[in-house]
């Protein structure tokens, strides 16, 4: 009887035949890059989170999305929960990769150790986000992974700040600075630089920021694209600047980042409205307004043909053109690359930090690179101070998920006040205010720098996550 | 002549037979049979069904005339046990018989339908009623949180898949349902066991066609009262004016506040049942056949969902010599079906019909469907009726399932019997989505997808059977053998995406300009080996003992962890055979009572869970060209090995008037043990399943009851009988007094329907209770619910009162409670048949008692925060102080979260339905002269004729529901039940039809 019961698994490896060679870690990493299509993580829902800021509305038909916007979510508010796992997922196949490939000896040693880079830039991402959305949560160690051991309570966020910046160095370190055109679209040592900076600012390390900021713009393979609207086009979404972007490809391995964004009378769902706020932000004449900004009226290249937009089609009458693309034969073109992390957001927080620590001026040439790559006939400033370097972060970064994060960095470094900031209505593009139902938007500090963990999360540690203070 | 003791009648079908030679003969239809005798032939043997067998001594008669008497009831029968018959008088165990003729004609395709509320202690439970769906079986209560459905053996065969069987094929069924008749199916025996015995012929038995054929029509029983548009517009408006916000400009449009279409009437037709079959029997004295054929097709209430299915049979044994058998059973079955997904809520077509703007026109004036593009508005829906149409999708199903068998008498009462099974299938699938741009949910390609499966499992077994009676007393039979089974399959999947021509017959893969996908697996790699015994010791009839022993071993476990031991036993006391009693009690005419306790293992969970597999993901591209991703799918446990039931029961059966009456009573306690149950840890570890461990337990106790009373004579008969099951279920462990097993959110909103928590039933709802709404500002201002709760400035009069049960004064989510139990508390069932003349009646009457309903349709069809149409109940809302004390205020600030899952959405399930009703004539042969038909039976008949129910949903007879809407997007089991997601109702359908027998 032993023989007729000894039944193996066959079409699948397991854990304990896996990770034998180059092919096994390469692929072991692009599990990594998969989550990053997923509609509760960077395919959507992260972008949720920005509702809360004054530049966009919350469209589509999630109601609970609302919640959101008007800060009154809680524990259960479905946008506040679903991307924590997903987050968590992405932590557990880099551990895996960490866990693994060191043990693998047939593979390139360049290949493995880009692997590595690969596994460690994503592992920070996702604690990155976490840090970002929660402010504090559990941390998973390779360890844990080994041990099977998953009931872990929160640990600071300055823990989580060395966690990344220890996983951000690791990454630089192993990551290669660029790749052939076959490799596209990986994290390089530019992209491990970029987070860092940003880490830095979150961190109000302002000076490892300025530190570790120019090592991105001051390399040739991450400068700026040609063209602002090169950043937004089919053809050339994979350039230099694109320090992180989402691969999807038309027809192969895709998000809907693109559908939730264009107009749902052509092909898409329609789920954020850009506000007067941010199109009167844009000075006149700057041309990067037209590349991002659908508004009433425009003539829309629609794939099929050349058609015109309503206002009826967004509650403000506006619509991000940056996020869509179409095809000629008809429906979105999903080869639109979703930006997660450009050149430019580098170049101005740079410019933030040394505005910071030394004043109005300091960060007068990263500013002035930005505006002249937009256009070359937008006025120079000089002696830029914060109010010059906010401008230029919402028009340049607009819809790009930047802008609630700015607004809170800002608050805490008493430069803005957000509370007074939130309680200023949305307007549509006539000036009409836009309210869908729900209390009028109040930000309560400290209470809204976070959103709260999933209730569910607490419920099942029994004790081991302590939800976050004022919820 | 044989006739029957009774009326003395001739009894036609009679089987005479002279022991110890091969010689036999069948009664006619007027009870007369010859039969030649060849030189030593000492006796005859007759034998009848339902009769008590009587053997005359030959001596010099040559004409020899007996009468039959009718068995009391059950007594005589002999009923199918695993591996083997025994006669009911000496069983020990708890085995429930369903006949043939009990559930012939009745219009389902799967015999498990047909006999929901007929046995005691079996709930038959049918999640949607879309063509061809099949019914879970519960046995004893749900055994587990994970599959819990019995084994099923079809002639020798475990083999599931009842809807492959016609169920005018089958002989009998019987139901095992204690733990000591069912322990010899050791590890896959303690949901009970199901065994279906297929009809055959007889040997010495003259050709025999009979002819069933039958039609009908189906139709929904209820619809649910919905707006019309210019109500939903009025409450639209209502919505944004009580918010302060100014209307939407379409609910101001004449277009949406003009009545078009009735959602649910358009989309829901009148369906259609036919059914034919024929069947041949006969034999001579050394072989005899069976073969049939039947085709039956049933369109459903939903255009486009229908099941069709061919079937054929040939079952035959042939005698070679005095001492070797060998025989064959064969089933091919052809199924092709389709059905509509009616459980998401993104896409599920009922849910679409309740939904779908009523200002919207079915077709547009030009032609094209009506669509809600206008304006997030009007939802994300699309129109249902284009996608009942324009679905383009089957599945087809080829089944062989085939047994031979070789029975060696070694010597006499010492046979030998080897089984030799195979169960091969294929399934092929083919969806074929058209592209779409004038629907919200666009599709900028079409997309066609064919997937292929096949299985083979079979089945080697052999075994020993002694039977024999010592000194007349003492009655000893003994069983031992050997089984293994093996189970393969592999699969494939090809899609291809873009179709230049989308004609009906271009849509094929090749035709398809990208190849999206072309991937292909092993499936369900698994085995069993086992070795079994059992021993029967009866001391006149009147002491009887079974014990019975099964090791079991099942490769889906890790080396160390794959072997397990079943033992039972029971026992039992023929009370009335007793001299005391006899000469005492004349008024009780049999009692007995029996008793029994076993081990029973459940290995029905996923395979090779001790082990953690790298899955692949889905493609991602670097520098444009597609990779494949890997990950790590599910952790591993080493430890995992089988479910363990314990089952404990005693039964006392009494008969009374001659038996005319028989009642029986059974306790039963079974304790589940080993349960595996998911860990309750964070997501930490990601996406990956946690693999579950063997910590649960489970309980399932009760009592059943049953009671049959048949009376009348020869000319006007009738039958009564009823049952009735009590059953508590308890879930006693998990993985800590306080962890509980979630189950997949429904909705939008991912609303968590159903929890199971230690020391409540399984899937009970979970959630908030409520006290009415608040009718002005001073009763918000004082209510202590809300005395600490920081969001009471946001809420408003109209808004409901949640109760504060944990006194913190603060609504959240700690005041979620228990809301009531999806399992009944009673399933009970009455049949009633009678004849007279030539008339005959049966009606099977069903329902369940003691059971709630969560309305989670009703719960996402009154919430004003959809884009969508509501209930009609909506218009009762609250709007203004004394408006409405249940339904709150038209609002989209949804700070009271007034639609969270709620007492509100919880209803009496309680229904009593009469499920078959039937009307016949039989024909006589004399009518039909010479033409060699012996009788024609019409009738009509009638399903769901009625519920009696007070729940306010499309049916109160809901099962499980399957949402992949959830995180997880698989099947939910028995984690959630009694939720109403709009699933595909059962109909009310009424048939009409005609039996012929050649």
């Amino acid at each position: 009887c032993k023989s007729v019961l000894d039944v193996k698994p066959k079409g699948n490896y397991t854990t304990g035949n896996y990770w034998r060679n180059q092919s096994d870690a390469v692929d072991g990493v692009t599990g990594i890059y998969n989550v990053l299509l997923e509609e509760d993580y960077t395919g959507f829902n992260e972008f949720v989170f920005d509702n809360c800021s004054d530049d966009q509305v919350r469209g589509g038909d999630h109601d609970y999305d609302a919640a959101i916007e008007d800060y009154s979510y809680d524990a259960s508010t479905y946008s506040v929960k679903v991307g924590w796992r997903w987050k968590y997922e992405t932590i557990n196949r880099a551990n895996n990769v960490l866990i693994y490939v060191p043990k693998i000896t047939d593979i390139d040693p360049a290949i493995k150790n880009r692997c590595l880079g690969e596994a460690h830039f994503f592992r920070a991402f996702a604690y990155w986000r976490l840090l970002l959305i929660y402010g504090e949560a559990p941390m998973v160690t390779e360890d844990d992974v080994v041990k099977s051991n998953y009931n872990k309570p929160k640990v600071s966020a300055d823990q989580l700040r060395a966690q990344i910046e220890t996983d951000l160095l690791a990454a630089a370190d192993q990551l290669p600075e660029s790749y052939g055109d076959g490799d596209k679209g990986r994290v390089s040592k530019g992209t491990a630089w970029g987070l860092l900076c940003k880490l830095y600012m979150n961190w109000e390390k302002l000076d490892k920021a300025i530190e570790v900021g120019n090592k991105v713009i001051t390399n040739a393979n991450y400068k700026l694209a040609p063209r602002y609207a090169d950043n937004f086009s089919v053809a050339t979404g994979n350039n230099s600047e694109m320090l992180l972007a989402v691969q999807t490809v038309d027809g192969s391995g895709y998000s809907d980042f693109i559908t939730y964004h264009a107009p749902r009378n052509w092909n898409g769902w329609s789920f954020f409205y850009p506000t007067k706020g941010l199109v009167d932000e844009f000075e006149a004449g700057d041309p990067r307004k037209n590349i991002c900004i659908m508004q009433p009226g425009d003539q829309v290249n629609i794939g099929t043909g050349i058609a015109t937009y309503n206002a009826a089609a967004s509650w403000t009458g506006y619509h991000y053109k940056k996020f869509c693309a179409w095809k000629p034969s008809g429906g979105l073109d999903y080869s639109l690359k979703t930006p997660l992390m450009r050149s430019a957001d580098i170049y101005l927080l740079v410019a933030e930090a040394k505005i910071r620590l030394n004043g109005p001026g300091a960060g007068d040439a990263e500013i002035k690179a930005i505006r002249q790559r937009a256009s070359a006939t937008l006025p120079a400033v000089t002696n830029a101070g914060m109010k010059e370097l906010m401008h230029e972060r919402r028009v340049e970064l607009c819809g790009e998920n930047e802008r609630q994060q700015d607004l809170l960095r800002w608050d805490k470094a008493k430069l803005v006040d957000i509370v007074a900031l939130n309680a200023k209505p949305k307007l549509a593009y006539d000036g009409s205010v836009v309210t869908r139902g729900g209390a009028p938007r109040k930000f309560t500090r400290p209470k809204n720098y976070f959103f709260p963990m999933p209730q569910t999360e607490i419920d099942r540690s029994k004790g081991t996550l302590i939800q976050n203070p004022n919820y | 002549k044989v006739t029957g003791a009774a009326d003395g009648q001739g009894l036609p079908g009679v089987n005479v037979t002279v022991p110890g030679t091969s010689n036999g003969a069948i009664t006619d239809t007027k009870g007369n049979y010859t039969l030649s005798l060849s030189a030593g032939a000492k006796s005859v043997l007759f034998t009848f069904i339902g009769y008590e067998p009587q053997t005359i001594t030959i001596g010099d008669k040559t004409v020899i005339n007996v009468s039959l008497a009718a068995t009391t009831k059950g007594l005589g029968e002999v009923v199918v046990v695993g591996y083997g018959v025994q006669t009911r008088r000496d069983v020990t165990g708890t085995i429930a018989s369903v006949k043939g003729s009990d559930i012939k004609n009745i219009p389902v395709p799967d015999a498990a339908q047909a006999i929901q509320g007929r046995v005691s202690g079996v709930d038959i439970v049918r999640s949607d009623g879309a063509p061809g769906s099949t019914p879970s079986i519960r046995i004893r209560g749900t055994g587990t949180i994970n599959n819990a459905d019995p084994l099923i053996i079809i002639d020798g065969i475990p083999a599931g898949g009842l809807s492959d069987v016609n169920p005018n094929d089958i002989a009998s069924m019987e139901i095992l349902k204690d733990a000591s008749s069912s322990a010899i199916y050791g590890t896959r025996a303690a949901n009970g066991v199901v065994i279906i015995t297929t009809k055959k012929g007889n040997y010495g038995e003259k050709l025999k066609t009979s002819v069933n054929l039958y039609r009908g029509v189906s139709n929904t029983v209820r619809y649910i009262p919905l707006l019309t548009a210019p109500e939903l517009a009025m409450l639209k408006q209502e919505r944004y004016t009580n918010d302060g916000v100014p209307v939407d400009a379409i609910w101001k449009d004449a277009y949406y506040s003009t009545q078009r279409t009735d959602w649910q009437r358009a989309l829901l037709r009148s369906g259609d049942i036919t059914n034919a079959d024929v069947s041949l029997r006969g034999g001579n004295s050394s072989s005899n056949y069976l073969v049939s054929a039947g085709y039956y097709k049933e369109n459903g209430i939903i255009t486009n969902s229908y099941f069709q299915r061919y079937s054929v049979r040939i079952n035959s044994e042939h005698k070679l010599g005095k001492r070797f058998k060998v025989g064959e059973n064969m089933q091919l079955t052809y199924k092709k079906s389709s059905g509509p997904d009616t459980y998401s809520s993104q896409t599920g077509l009922i849910f679409s019909a309740l939904r779908f703007n009523p200002a919207i026109p079915v077709h547009n004036p030009d032609g094209s469907y009506g669509s809600s593009k206008a304006s997030n508005e009007l939802g994300d829906i699309n129109n249902p009726v284009y996608t009942a149409e324009t679905t383009d999708t089957w599945i087809k199903n080829y089944r062989m399932l085939a047994s031979v068998y070789g029975e060696l008498e070694i010597t006499d009462g010492l046979t030998l019997r080897g089984n030799f099974g195979f169960d091969g299938s294929m399934a092929n699938q083919y969806s074929f989505a058209p592209k779409v741009l004038d629907q919200t949910r666009a599709r900028d390609h079409a997309e066609l997808f064919n997937r292929n499966e096949t299985n083979n499992n079979q089945l080697s077994e052999v075994f020993l059977t002694y039977n024999k009676v010592f000194s007349q007393v003492h009655h000893i039979t003994l069983t031992g053998g050997y089984s293994q089974q093996t189970f393969n399959g592999s699969w494939f999947r090809g899609d291809r995406w873009g179709y230049n021509d989308e004609a009906l017959d271009q849509r094929v893969l090749s035709n398809g300009n990208d190849i999206h996908d072309a991937t292909g697996n092993y499936y369900a790699s698994n085995a069993i080996a086992s070795g079994f015994v059992r021993g029967f010791y009866g001391y006149k009839d009147k002491y009887l003992l079974t014990v019975t022993f099964r090791a079991d071993g099942s490769s889906r476990f890790a080396p160390d962890q794959r072997w397990g031991y079943f033992p039972a036993f029971s026992a039992g006391w023929r009370i009335s055979d007793e001299t005391f009693f006899k000469d005492n009690v004349k008024a009780i005419s049999n009692l007995k009572i029996t008793g029994g306790w076993g081990q029973l293992g459940n290995q029905n969970v996923a395979d090779f869970q001790y082990l953690a597999p790298i899955d692949k993901d889905r493609r991602y591209n670097f520098g444009e060209n597609p990779y494949t991703g890997v990950w790590n799918s599910r952790l591993a446990n080493p430890d995992i090995t089988w479910e363990k039931a314990e089952m404990t029961n005693i039964s006392l059966e009494a008969g009374f008037l001659n038996n005319r009456l028989n009642t029986t009573i059974t306790w039963f306690n079974k304790k589940t043990r080993d349960m595996l149950v998911p860990a309750p840890e964070m997501d930490l570890h990601g996406t990956s399943a946690i693999p579950d461990r063997n910590l649960g337990q489970l309980n399932n106790k009760g009592w059943e009851l049953e009671a049959s009373y048949q009376g009348g004579n020869d000319r006007f008969h009738y039958n009564i009988s009823a049952n009735a099951s009590f059953i508590k279920n308890e879930v006693t462990k998990l993985y800590d007094p306080t962890s509980y097993i979630g189950s997949t959110p429904y909705g939008r909103q991912g609303q968590e329907i159903s929890r199971t928590y230690v020391g409540q039933p399984l899937a009970s709802y979970y959630g908030w209770k409520t006290d009415g709404i608040y009718q002005n500002d001073a009763q918000i201002k004082s209510d202590p619910n809300i005395k600490n709760d920081p969001n009471k400035d946001n809420i408003k009069p109209g808004d409901v009162i949640f109760v504060d049960t944990n006194g913190d004064g603060i609504i959240n989510e700690k005041d979620r409670v228990n809301l009531g139990s999806p399992n009944p508390k009673m399933v009970y069932g009455i049949q009633a048949s009678a004849g007279y003349k030539g008339f005959d009646l049966s009606l099977s009457f069903a329902g369940v008692s003691g059971v709630k309903l969560y309305n989670a349709d009703k719960m996402q069809g009154m919430d004003p925060n959809y884009p969508y149409n509501m209930y009609a109940d909506a218009l009762n809302r609250w709007h203004g102080e004394g408006t409405s004390n249940s339904v709150p205020r038209m609002t989209l600030g949804n700070a009271n979260q007034n639609n969270r899952v709620s007492d509100r959405f919880v209803e009496n399930g309680n229904y009593f339905a009469l499920k078959n009703a039937s009307l016949g004539y039989t024909i006589p042969a004399k009518v039909w002269g010479r033409s060699g038909i012996s009788d024609i039976h019409v009738y009509v008949a009638a399903q769901n004729l009625f519920i009696l129910t007070k729940y306010s949903g499309l049916t109160p007879q809901l099962g499980y529901s399957t949402s992949t809407d959830g995180a997880n997007g698989t099947r939910d089991g028995n984690r959630q039940r009694g939720v109403d997601v709009a699933a595909y109702p059962q109909a009310r359908t009424f048939t009409f039809g005609a039996t012929l027998n050649f």
